[in-house]
């Protein structure tokens, strides 16, 4: 899944800062008798990470932008079957109709909001999120998703919307194929 | 001009004895509100009970009141330093205070009297939907805190740019413009203190003005229902004026890194193009960032949230490559002797580059989609703002007040607060990657893990600050009367 791929690329750059923080305050106490050369080396040094940065930034953002949530991006692949379905979110419920799938198919949930701003989060039935939009009051969001698991997936709301936030859920059942 | 960490002006008496004020009145809160933070992860972890009303109150005064001192604090760190080059007014500083006060009563009043809870974003229209558990009056409390304290920013921040424009002539000279496009010498440029005060003032004037306009918006739709505005530009105002304070209190607090690091290394803050450049950048991109608190609202322009991501990625670039990169090169092999001041200011540059990775990623709109509204968003906020600002302010409290006394226990308090709110954040991380959302009071069965880590990283964290925010305030008196230490 996309999260276990970023907690893990976050854990490896931000331990590999923490070290490099560590050794230079490691080393700190000791005292170097001329500056210069050091300082010098140093901005060639931050010369190469800065090319490196705009390399990595260029090639990162032109892969994940070329895969956009939004419905303008998400055409439903060929052939598969479109699912129109209503979400609708309300202070502390979601009615969402239908809520039966088959494997395969691809959901198209048009989300609004009758009250304040909620959250609608498709936890898979693993528990993990597999896409979201936000729910807000006068606008209908679409997201689109194509099961690939049999079992119950969950929705969730995932924007803070009063003391009853947490218990605002639903499920959506999908069977094989 | 200079590229020396000190500046030309001594801090009077009174001035300094203001700072302090300052420094005790976050340092209070900030035990209080890490206190509310702790019983929030406590019931998370069910290892006490706690109602859900209370859970979301607790979570709203925890928002607002660490951003508030993480601004108070922040400012403290700036007027103190940027007063060393520019004339400001003590009198301005201390309303500032004062204002702040004020709305700190105000908004503790709406939550512990009046139940509000519409979290520190009250994201319209929340505050007026209540479920009939706060009044209007509380939620309007609340409102009214909040402007009360931007009233007292938008004083202080138009009182530094009179100073500033009093000795620079205008603010593209106090932030280095010209240097940093290599108009002007790079030694011509103003010291780091006043540059990063001009960025502060640009962009938190700003943002005020953002945020004043939907507070009254918000006041107004309280009290007359019918007067309704659309809910997508409000909460665009609303991030715009929320990313920006609590961004500002980053770049007020980082003036700590740039005065107090040179004094312990000996080695003059280097402020060359690069350097100039960066706080340039960051003022735009501070201002520009903001939709990507909105990639999951599809129906915000898709250019606008594009525009979010690459601008996350870029902000990036001035805080690792230059701040930390000065940060790292300042230090290295500088013959500095380590003490719980200089560790704690090196220690926030470290927090908010680490910080910063989780939250780059998470403003890529591929990633958002899976993390946006987990608990991975309190874990990168919490790794700048916990390990990062109030790191370098900590380290501020520590030098300003530790003149005369004994460390005594700051190594202890120093270690405690770095071990246990590195377990702390990374719990939050951790779970945010297993789609924990944030902002609820009850936790799944299988979530429970990662709530139990988290408090215990966060007790030993809180334990830690005590130990540091005590022996500040116990040496208070000592710091009043230790003068001008800007022979130190
Ligand atoms: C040991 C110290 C701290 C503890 C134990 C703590 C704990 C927490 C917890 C449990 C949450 C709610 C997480 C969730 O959404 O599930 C939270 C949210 C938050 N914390 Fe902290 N925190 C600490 C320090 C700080 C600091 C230093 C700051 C800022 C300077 C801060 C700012 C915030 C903010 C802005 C929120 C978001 C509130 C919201 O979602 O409305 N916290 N904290
Ligand atoms: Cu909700
Ligand atoms: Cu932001």
């Amino acid at each position: 899944m996309i999260q276990d791929v970023v907690w893990g690329v976050s854990i490896v750059l931000m331990g590999s800062l923490a070290l490099v923080f560590a050794w230079v305050a490691a080393g700190a106490d000791i005292s170097l008798p001329d500056y210069g050369p050091a300082i010098a080396s140093a901005y060639r040094l931050r010369g190469w990470l800065f090319a490196a940065a705009v390399i990595v930034l260029i090639a990162a953002n032109w892969r994940t932008l070329a895969e956009l949530p939004y419905v303008s991006a998400a055409t439903p692949a060929p052939g598969a079957t479109v699912v129109p379905v209503d979400a609708v979110g309300e202070q502390w419920d979601w009615m969402v109709t239908p809520n039966a799938f088959k494997v395969g198919q691809t959901a198209e949930f048009h989300v609004s909001s009758k009250d304040v701003n909620h959250g609608f989060a498709l936890y898979d039935p693993g528990m993990r999120i597999v896409a979201q939009v936000q729910a807000m009051p006068g606008y209908t969001n679409i997201l689109r998703y194509t099961f690939t698991q049999p079992g119950t997936y969950h929705v969730l709301c995932l924007e803070y919307c009063g003391v009853n936030h947490h218990n605002m859920k639903t499920d959506i059942d999908v069977a094989a194929q | 001009m200079t590229t020396e960490a000190i500046g030309t002006r001594s801090t009077p008496i009174g001035a300094r004895t203001a700072v302090l004020a300052y420094l005790a009145v976050s340092g209070v809160v900030l035990l209080l509100m890490m206190l509310f933070g702790a019983t929030m992860r406590l019931a998370q972890a069910q290892w006490i009970s706690l109602d859900p009303t209370w859970f979301y109150i607790i979570l709203t005064m925890h928002g607002a009141g660490m951003v508030g001192i993480a601004g108070l604090s922040g400012a403290a760190v700036m007027w103190y330093f940027v007063g060393r080059y520019v004339p400001v007014s003590t009198a301005v500083f201390l309303a500032n205070l004062g204002f702040f006060l004020v709305g700190a009563v105000l908004i503790l009043g709406s939550g512990f009297i009046g139940g509000f809870a519409a979290a520190w974003t009250f994201l319209f229209p929340l505050p007026a939907h209540s479920g009939s558990l706060w009044s209007i009056n509380a939620a309007a409390c609340y409102l009214f805190g909040l402007i009360s304290i931007g009233v007292g920013f938008l004083l202080l921040h138009l009182d530094i740019v009179r100073g500033i424009l009093s000795v620079y002539g205008g603010l593209g000279a106090g932030l280095g413009f010209k240097q940093g496009f290599g108009l002007a010498p790079e030694d011509t440029g103003p010291p780091p203190a006043v540059a990063a005060s001009t960025m502060v003032a640009i962009v938190n004037i700003v943002g005020i003005v953002f945020g004043a306009a939907i507070l009254v918006m918000s006041l107004v739709n309280l009290y007359v229902p019918s007067f309704t505005f659309n809910a997508l530009v409000a909460k665009n105002m609303i991030y715009l004026f929320g990313h920006i304070f609590i961004n500002a209190t980053i770049y007020m607090a980082v003036i700590a890194v740039y005065e107090i690091l040179p004094r312990y290394t000996h080695r003059a803050w280097k402020t060359n193009w690069a350097f100039y450049l960066a706080w340039v950048m960051s003022t735009l991109m501070v201002l520009t960032v903001y939709p990507h608190h909105l990639l999951m609202d599809f129906a915000m322009p898709t250019w606008a949230l594009v525009a979010g991501q690459i601008i996350s990625w870029l902000s990036g670039l001035p805080v690792l490559l230059v701040t930390a990169f000065g940060a790292l090169t300042n230090t290295y092999r500088s013959g500095l002797k380590w003490d719980a001041a200089s560790g704690l200011v090196f220690l926030g540059v470290a927090g908010w580059a680490i910080g910063v990775i989780p939250a780059i990623l998470d403003g890529t709109i591929a990633i958002n989609s899976v993390m946006h509204n987990t608990q991975w968003v309190p874990g990168h906020f919490h790794t700048y703002l916990l390990l990062g600002m109030i790191a370098m302010m900590l380290g501020f409290m520590t030098w300003l007040g530790g003149a005369k006394s004994p460390l005594g226990l700051a190594p202890v308090g120093f270690w405690l607060y770095l071990v246990g709110g590195s377990i702390f954040v990374l719990a939050f991380l951790s779970a945010g990657s297993a789609s924990v959302p944030r902002r609820y009071a009850v936790h799944l069965q299988a979530w429970l893990p990662y709530d139990e880590i988290g408090s215990i990283g966060a007790c030993l964290a809180i334990a830690g600050v005590a130990i540091l925010v005590v022996r500040f305030l116990a040496g208070l008196r000592s710091a009043a009367a230790g003068g001008d230490d800007s022979v130190r």
